[in-house]
């Protein structure tokens, strides 16, 4: 069961977690999982992450560093850096950054 | 009771303040602000350390922080909690723990008054010795209760009644 | 152990003073003073109470206005109004009741709060 910060809500801090993460709202700060990230098309995101995965439909400002992938989908709007070994940005993703695939 | 949609499970850590428009189930820990216009839920696994402003709160785990809800606020059998409650409506469950203030707000008029009959009864009489212990005074110390309440019955002088079938308080 | 009735203070009696006692009490009618009882204390619906209590078990179902010391356990029902500071191991609060003030039991928190 995963856990999800629906579309209403809005966090301005800092999340961490050993569990996967949805998110349909709003979060400004930072967040470190030790799992995966999902930000739904509904999402926004201002912050840091550093996580196993991350999955983005919706809107994410910030730098990424993931251990295993990150992947853009579609509908989904990054602007800032990605350390991760694989990538996927999906025809019609919108991406400005830099990525690193070490 | 039907899952809400924002679940905050039992690894997750939220410092900071968390605000929004919906129901919200707290299995893990927060530490800062949460202001919700609907209800918290936090569950036996969940730790709030924070001010929590919202509409229901149903504490089934710790918090620490004073609580304001505009409607109620519950504690569980599992819940415990040190800080202040703010609200209409409080329930506090057998088993709960809590320390802390409660305020409803302001509590309807008190039924008894202090009426000028009852007091004269006490006021020192120079030439009667003054009674060594506490006196019943036999007269209608309040005035009628509020219409709503069954009217009280004239009595003359009531008696301190011995023998009477004990009441039994049920427990839950 | 013999079991006393318990003693009753109706509905039209008024007491000012000091009350204390090993027995039961159940109160309908109105006290103002103290109230030291090594058992079980009732103020009925019709009860209103001014006073400092100390008892084993407290079962509020009227009005009460004054510190609370049980060394088991306190009931405030619906219905009930009370004001004042209540310290107990347990404390029960029913939805309906009326009560400003503040609650003391043992609260065990995790280490790191």
């Amino acid at each position: 069961m995963a856990n999800v910060i629906g579309s209403t809500i809005i966090i301005e801090g800092e999340i961490s977690g050993d569990e996967d993460l949805i998110i349909q709202g709003t979060v400004k700060g930072k967040i470190a999982l030790k799992e995966s990230l999902i930000v739904e098309r509904s999402g926004v995101v201002e912050a840091d992450i550093d996580t196993r995965n991350v999955e983005i439909s919706g809107q994410v400002t910030g730098n990424i560093h993931s251990s295993e992938r990150v992947e853009i989908k579609s509908e989904g709007r990054m602007t800032g850096d990605i350390k991760a070994p694989r990538i996927l940005i999906a025809d019609g993703a919108k991406f400005k950054g830099n990525v690193d695939m070490e | 009771m039907p899952e809400t949609n924002t679940i905050i499970g039992e690894t997750i850590l939220i410092r900071g303040n968390l605000q929004g428009d919906e129901d919200l189930t707290v299995r893990g820990r927060v530490e800062g602000t949460i202001n919700l216009k609907r209800t918290l839920i936090i569950e036996q696994s969940g730790v709030v350390k924070a001010e929590v402003s919202v509409n229901n709160a149903v504490i089934s785990g710790v918090v620490v922080g004073n609580v304001t809800a505009s409607d109620s606020v519950e504690i569980t059998q599992s819940g415990r909690m040190v800080g202040d409650i703010h609200a209409p409506r409080v329930i506090i469950v057998e088993g709960a723990k809590f320390k802390g203030r409660v305020d409803m707000g302001e509590l309807p008029q008190s039924r008894a008054v202090e009426t000028p009959a009852a007091r004269k009864v006490f006021a020192p009489v120079k030439s009667a010795p003054q009674p060594v212990r506490p006196q019943a005074a036999p007269t209608r110390a309040a005035p009628p209760p509020p219409a709503s309440k069954a009217a009280l019955k004239e009595e003359d002088e009531t008696k301190i009644v011995p023998a009477r079938k004990k009441i039994v308080v049920k427990k839950r | 152990m013999a079991l006393e009735p318990p003693g009753v203070i109706g509905k039209g009696i008024s007491i000012k003073g000091n009350l204390s006692g090993e027995g039961d009490l159940i109160i309908e009618g109105t006290v103002e003073g103290q109230i030291s009882l090594k058992n079980h204390l009732t103020i009925e619906e019709t009860g209103v109470v001014r006073a400092d209590i100390e008892a084993e078990r407290l079962t509020i179902k009227g009005e009460m206005n004054g510190n609370i010391s049980a060394s088991d356990r306190v009931a405030v029902l619906a219905n009930a109004k009370v004001v004042g500071d209540i310290k107990a191991p347990v404390v029960v609060i029913e939805d309906g009741a009326g009560f400003r003030g503040s609650i003391d039991m043992e609260v065990p928190l995790p280490e790191d709060l």
